[in-house]
């Protein structure tokens, strides 16, 4: 009955159709047919049946016959277009210091996108060559208790997976720990790499240039290597089938700290990777069979982690699903397997495993344990949200010029529209104007971009980022879309606000003309110099911070220490042999530095009932103490620490977390170690900064005790002041006792400024962006300014002619300027006062940062933009009233 | 003189809209031809057909009634011209002249 009250309808979506591409004066009585036989045809035989033959009759109407013509409204498209482009190249000739205000800003802020532009690329370049890419995915370690997720995940991840689920096609593990010397009849190289399983080459597109990958992998001690240890090694000879000794050193990627030398056996080379010629997230310079690894745990050289679940820092575990799996498969079973194995580990509560797609890793989240350093996602933010605030500038700069000189341009505009044209024929032409403007800009983008690329990849990061920043037809082609997109952008404002005048207003408009919405170009200028304050304010206080950390006071001595890398060599034999130097004063070994970013804790019992306090432990001799000069508080530090580990040094925070807030009074205490062994307190030092500057901890109860095995450097206090001549005796000195291993050594003071590096960059980026915003908005207010000092000659003259002052005149057209440049101030200098104290909360060690700060901003931006406005007004002041009213 | 040739087809539908006197439009010209020539045509063909005999002047054509069935839209009404008229005419007498130079040991009836 329902259907009785329904008409039935014919489709809609060929209904649609049908009006779309029917010819209108057709299309009345074709539908009209069409919905008659419709209906009889649903009354006799039936809905669908009706239906169907609708859809049938409209496809078969789709013939020339029925077609609507395509209409053109204007036969002179082309001599329409040509106007255009003429019309604006001559505005921009005829306009030259506005042109070039908006040439060189645009261009200027859009060097810096392209840079962007070409980071993004190059990182999306990454492991794009792997044929299974869109199903490989690696399995990571992610935290509830807010530590950032690591790329490794347990070595036993991928047993238990594949034992109970049944996902993927291959899965392939990488397990780190390969980090040592090969020798080759006499040749050596330190190489570091991973034990790999054959399955790497099916789940990655790495080919070898030497070697099957089918079974390189496969035999026990068998190595694939990189060709650059190839060329090392063997020179141009053919590597495969040829032995190598390896002694293992405990070397890893990020540092090149060296543990003692464990001898792993003969390996034979079964392949030869061309790994560097990949832009791949890996990089290794050797890959040993998984294979192996059985004789190795035999000789406890490598800790077996096969059924570990806790130990999640070794392996880089891979999987490629099979085609009927989904990547929420893959969620639902690591999540499964996660909760399974981890609820069982206290420490791995907190911790489950989750996937990442390949196609995600660069430009990917921050990720600890990555095998290759590369910039995370949330930098890539801020350095695009800085280019967009520049580039906002820069469009900013247009618009406001454009509509400055809507006045002057309305008579065309007027004329234009009399003629016929029509909005959007202006929209469209005031559009190509600004595409135009934008095209030159990119052209002298490319030129800047030059210049802005090489100081970038002088920044010291970039020795550890690799990035390739060549341009090739493809990056060009987005930077062409990208012009015509900031040309749109720039242009689209102004285009409409001119389109929109009356042809009789605009014709007449040159009488009433001053008061034309200036409140919004006001509000533009305004914003411009409230970034501009911002970014100059910042600016100085990052660098203040700089110089603030820079300039630090560790609390022990960072001059002239020299530490060599003992490099697996035996500390008394270095120390014998480097003591005899004429200006080394004092030699000490040690574990490692303070404030170098490495820690190492033990653990220490108060009462034999308590938990046991954690204290953070340096193993060095009596000398360190010497060498960086601790003040000692109390005990006896002329008594040497024993080398059976059992007397230590603590800080004043260690005695204090061992529960003595005198220091003399925990000097000859004994506290009981994780072994049951007792270590006996001899001496108290001062505290001093233990962790990087940038770590949010500043207290740190640290031990110091000595076990000559753990020691990796030697330090070295030097007296002289030729260091040159020092160091070419240690260097000889040095190839005495190890001739194998080049003599490597760095200045303690050297080594703390690297670790605050990377807030040189911040200060050189911020910098460098605060320039731009600074030159971006000074070029803005000169053109506006040029433009009214322009438009009121003819008042100035008058003025002068009725008695006026220069000064008087000067500061008449420079009133309205200041008081915006006071807005300004007066919006930006709270605001860049809350944002800089609200990430100086963040810094262990911060600058002073108040009123001084914001006032020094506030003078230079002053300074900039009166410069500005009175080097224009006062010519425009200072010229002869005869000129300015003679000329017409 | 493409311009006076007459199809096969376009002949058809003439004769339809002869047919059909005054209720000559797409829906029943369909219905005709399918009635008595027990041919299925689009309406899509059909309009190929009449647009190119009102080009030649065989069809005039105007607006009709609108009806429910229709969705209110007008129906176009079709009629004969005179050199429509003509034409058919012609046509007939051509296929007449050969029926008569053919040997009677073909029978038409």
């Amino acid at each position: 009955m329902s259907k009785a009250n329904k008409p039935v309808k014919p489709p809609k979506l060929f209904r649609k159709l049908l009006r779309w591409f029917c010819a209108s004066d057709l299309l009345e009585e074709i539908e009209g047919d069409l919905e008659e036989t419709f209906s009889y045809n649903s009354a006799t035989r039936g809905t669908w049946f009706a239906k169907l033959i609708y859809i049938k009759e409209v496809v078969f109407l789709i013939r020339p016959s029925v077609i609507k013509k395509l209409k053109f409204d204007n036969s002179n498209n082309t001599v329409m277009l040509q106007n255009y482009a003429k019309v604006g190249f001559r505005n921009i000739l005829k306009y030259k210091v506005f042109s070039f205000i908006n040439v060189f800003g645009l261009a200027v802020s859009m060097s810096v996108s392209l840079l962007i532009i070409l980071m993004l690329v190059c990182q999306h370049q990454y492991d794009q060559f792997h044929s299974k890419k869109d199903r490989i995915y690696r399995i990571l370690t992610a935290h509830n208790d807010g530590n950032t997720t690591a790329a490794t995940t347990p070595f036993s991840t991928l047993e238990a997976f594949n034992e109970n689920y049944s996902l993927a096609e291959h899965t392939t593990s990488l397990r780190r720990g390969i980090g040592g010397d090969a020798v080759y009849k006499k040749k050596f190289t330190q190489m570091i790499g991973y034990f790999a399983d054959p399955d790497f080459f099916e789940v990655f597109s790495y080919e070898l240039s030497k070697g099957n990958p089918t079974t390189a992998l496969t035999n026990p001690n068998s190595m694939i290597i990189s060709e650059e240890i190839s060329r090392k090694l063997f020179g141009n000879s053919n590597p495969l089938g040829k032995t190598v000794d390896f002694t293992n050193r405990g070397l890893d990627f990020d540092d090149d700290e060296s543990g003692s030398p464990d001898f792993w056996g003969t390996f034979t080379i079964t392949g030869v990777i061309p790994i560097n010629y990949y832009k791949t997230h890996l990089r290794f310079d050797v890959l040993v069979s998984k294979s192996s690894l059985n004789n190795l745990y035999q000789q406890e050289k490598v800790h077996d982690l096969s059924q570990n679940w806790s130990n999640y820092y070794q392996a880089y575990n891979y999987v490629v699903l099979n085609e009927a799996s989904s990547e929420e498969n893959l969620s639902q079973a690591l999540s499964d397997l996660s909760h399974t194995k981890f609820s069982e580990l206290e420490e791995m509560q907190v911790s489950y495993l989750i996937s990442q797609s390949i196609l995600d890793f660069r430009p990917g989240p921050l990720l600890n344990n990555a095998p290759s350093i590369s910039l995370p996602m949330p930098v890539y933010y801020i350095l695009s949200l800085l280019a967009l605030v520049i580039l906002l500038l820069a469009c900013l700069n247009y618009t406001n010029l454009s509509i400055a000189r809507a006045i002057t341009r309305s008579k065309e505009i007027g004329i234009r529209k009399v003629t016929g044209a029509r909005r959007k024929d202006l929209i469209f032409q005031f559009l190509s104007e600004s595409i135009i403007t934008s095209f030159l800009a990119l052209l002298l983008a490319n030129l800047v971009l030059y210049f802005v690329k090489s100081a970038f990849m002088d920044l010291w990061v970039n020795q550890y980022l690799n990035f390739d920043l060549a341009a090739n037809l493809y990056i060009y082609g987005i930077f062409l879309g990208f012009a015509i997109f900031m040309g749109a952008v720039a242009g689209i404002f102004p285009a409409l606000r001119l389109s929109k005048q009356q042809p009789v207003q605009a014709l007449k408009a040159l009488a009433s003309s001053g008061k034309t919405k200036m409140s919004l170009r006001k509000s533009l200028t305004v914003l411009q110099f409230v970034v501009s304050l911002l970014f100059i304010i910042t600016a100085i206080v990052i660098h203040n911070q700089f110089r603030h950390v820079m300039e630090h006071d560790y609390g022990f001595e960072t001059e002239n220490i020299l530490t060599i890398n003992l490099q697996s060599n035996d500390y008394e034999k270095v120390k014998a042999a480097f003591s005899s130097i004429s200006g080394v004063s004092t030699i000490s070994g040690s574990e490692y530095l303070p404030s170098t970013g490495r820690t190492e804790n033990m653990a220490l019992k108060v009462n034999t009932e308590e938990e046991p306090k954690t204290l953070i432990a340096i193993s060095a001799d009596s000398e360190f103490i010497d060498v960086l000069d601790f003040e000692t508080i109390a005990g006896n530090i002329k008594q040497p620490l024993t080398d059976d580990g059992l007397t230590i040094v603590i800080n004043r925070e260690a005695a204090s977390v061992l529960g003595y807030q005198v220091p003399a009074e925990i000097i000859g205490e004994s506290f009981e170690m994780y072994n049951g062994k007792y270590v006996k307190v001899i001496g108290v030092i001062e505290n001093f900064t233990f962790h990087l500057l940038f770590n949010g901890r500043s207290k740190s109860p640290l031990i110091i005790y000595n076990n000559p095995k753990r020691f990796t450097m030697a330090n070295l206090s030097i007296r002289s002041t030729n260091r040159s001549k020092i160091l070419a005796d240690m260097s000889l000195a040095w190839e005495s006792i190890d001739p194998v291993h080049p003599f490597t050594y760095e200045f303690y003071d050297e080594n703390l400024a690297n670790n605050n590096r990377g807030i040189f960059d911040i200060v050189s980026i911020v910098g460098f962006v605060a320039f731009l915003a600074v030159t971006i908005a000074t070029l803005g207010l000169l053109g506006i300014v040029i433009y009214t000092a322009e438009r009121r000659t003819k008042e100035v003259g008058i003025r002068k002619i009725l008695g006026s002052s220069n000064v008087s005149l000067t500061f008449l057209l420079s009133k309205e300027f200041l008081k915006l440049l006071l807005i300004a101030i007066w919006i930006a200098a709270p605001l860049a006062y809350v944002l800089n104290n609200f990430w100086l909360n963040f810094m262990t060690v911060k600058v002073d940062f108040g009123l001084g700060t914001v006032l020094l901003g506030i003078f230079i931006l002053l300074g900039i933009g009166l410069l500005t406005i009175g080097s224009q007004t006062l010519k425009t002041a200072s010229s002869n009233p005869i000129e300015a009213l003679k000329t017409e | 003189m493409k311009g006076t040739f007459l199809g096969e087809f376009q002949e058809l539908v003439l004769l339809a809209i002869l047919a059909l006197g005054e209720e000559a439009y797409g829906v029943s010209i369909q219905q005709k031809i399918k009635e008595v020539a027990g041919r299925d045509i689009t309406r899509g063909a059909l309009h190929s057909a009449l647009s190119r005999l009102e080009e030649k002047g065989f069809l005039k054509s105007a607006f009709g009634e609108a009806t429910k069935e229709r969705g209110g839209r007008r129906k176009r009404l079709y009629s004969v011209t005179v050199s429509g008229q003509n034409a058919l005419k012609e046509a007939r007498m051509i296929r007449e002249s050969f029926r008569s130079s053919i040997k009677p040991s073909f029978n038409f009836e």
